[in-house]
């Protein structure tokens, strides 16, 4: 795997700035990144996807230690929930880790093409979809929270509902993290936010904090592989710093619809040349 | 309950202190490494920087957990220190799946 070097300063450029469009775009729909990065990289740039998926990795820790290193205090993270699918998510991703030593390319390939059809799914699904609405006098019990809601105005409490259901969901995004070089919230988000009693935005802030533990547990592997290179990691890293911080700050208030309706088209799009490029 | 309150709250401000330190050090070292290489001076040490950054920045989450466990073992919350024990030897899994 001696395609990637030396790293030329466009090269370098590129993949920086293909780091800072995929987090925005990632803050801007509420997703991570890494569903537009890994296809950029492997479509675009001729990466192998195990490449890309662990150079998407590495970009998926320092968006989830960033975000909740600024969000730590606010009561949004439910830190217990968290860690207890946390326990499911890493046995995922140590799996999918290995699982991806041993599969083809092609067959990665193909999996990519179904996830992205599923997150095209998921996405335009939500277009028009509210919140939860949930009791606010309700005894949070021993896995709930409550926090304080900015859109409301008011204290928001719910217990939650249906715990296998999130380990599994958890256990599933984990191998897929690992697989495909994704965070794996666009798993657990909706999960945790229709089936669990969880409200969205307390839903997103505990899956950013799971997701760079879960997406360690898959970098690790490919780093020891030799599929991690530093040099290819560092711009894209960089990048999607950049492009998160920017995002926050533009997508705040504007209307995303249209946005959410394009993404989803991309998505189609990069699921069937996933399909036709995965034939060598 | 507000022993747990608070011991919660201490918690999630380390977990944000750690957390902030790994990210900050890991960018800052990718950024002057990557300019380093681009403009080609002391490529050696330009590496050096790179790679350092990328260890932090994957030892960043684990250390997070190793936070997690030794509040919940200060608070004796055994259900707790069996949830991220499982998560560390899960990420140890990973390492041992890495080099061997």
């Amino acid at each position: 795997m001696n395609l990637l070097n030396p790293l030329t300063a466009p090269l370098a450029l590129i993949i920086f700035g293909a780091g800072a469009v995929a987090g925005a775009l990632g803050v801007a729909l509420g997703l991570g990144g890494g569903i537009f990065l890994v296809p950029f990289l492997t479509l675009v740039l001729g990466f192998p996807l195990k490449s890309a998926a662990a150079i998407s990795l590495a970009t998926v820790i320092a968006t989830s230690s960033a975000v909740t290193a600024q969000r730590a205090g606010n009561q949004l993270i439910n830190l217990r929930v968290g860690m207890v699918l946390e326990a499911a998510t890493t046995v995922g991703s140590l799996l999918g880790g290995i699982t991806a030593q041993l599969v083809a390319e092609s067959v990665l390939r193909r999996l990519f093409g179904v996830v992205a059809i599923a997150v095209a799914a998921v996405v335009l699904g939500r277009v028009n979809k509210r919140n939860v609405i949930l009791d606010p006098m309700v005894d949070p019990g021993r896995l709930g929270g409550r926090f304080y809601d900015e859109e409301s105005h008011g204290i928001v409490s719910y217990r939650v509902k249906r715990l296998p259901l999130a380990l599994f969901a958890s256990f599933i995004a984990g191998n897929v993290s690992s697989l495909l070089g994704i965070g794996g919230g666009i798993i657990k988000v909706p999960v945790l936010n229709a089936w669990c009693g969880m409200p969205l935005r307390a839903a997103a802030a505990t899956s950013a904090l799971m997701i760079g533990v879960t997406a360690t547990g898959g970098a690790i592997i490919y780093y020891g592989r030799g599929d991690l290179q530093p040099l290819l990691a560092a711009p894209a890293v960089l990048g999607v710093q950049v492009g998160s911080w920017a995002g926050a700050r533009l997508a705040y208030g504007a209307s995303v619809k249209w946005l959410k309706v394009l993404m989803a088209a991309i998505l189609v799009i990069v699921a069937v040349l996933m399909f036709l490029r995965s034939n060598p | 309950m507000n022993r747990d309150r608070s011991g919660m709250q201490r918690l999630e401000t380390t977990i944000g202190e750690v957390l902030r330190f790994g990210t900050i050090t890991s960018s800052t070292m990718f950024a002057i490494g990557l300019v380093m290489t681009v403009v080609g001076y002391q490529p050696a040490a330009a590496q050096l920087l790179l790679a350092t950054g990328l260890v932090i920045l994957l030892a960043t989450p684990p250390a997070r957990v190793v936070v997690s466990v030794i509040e919940y073992v200060r608070e004796q919350d055994w259900t707790f220190v069996l949830l991220t024990g499982i998560v560390l030897l899960a990420l140890a899994g990973s390492v041992v799946a890495a080099y061997f």
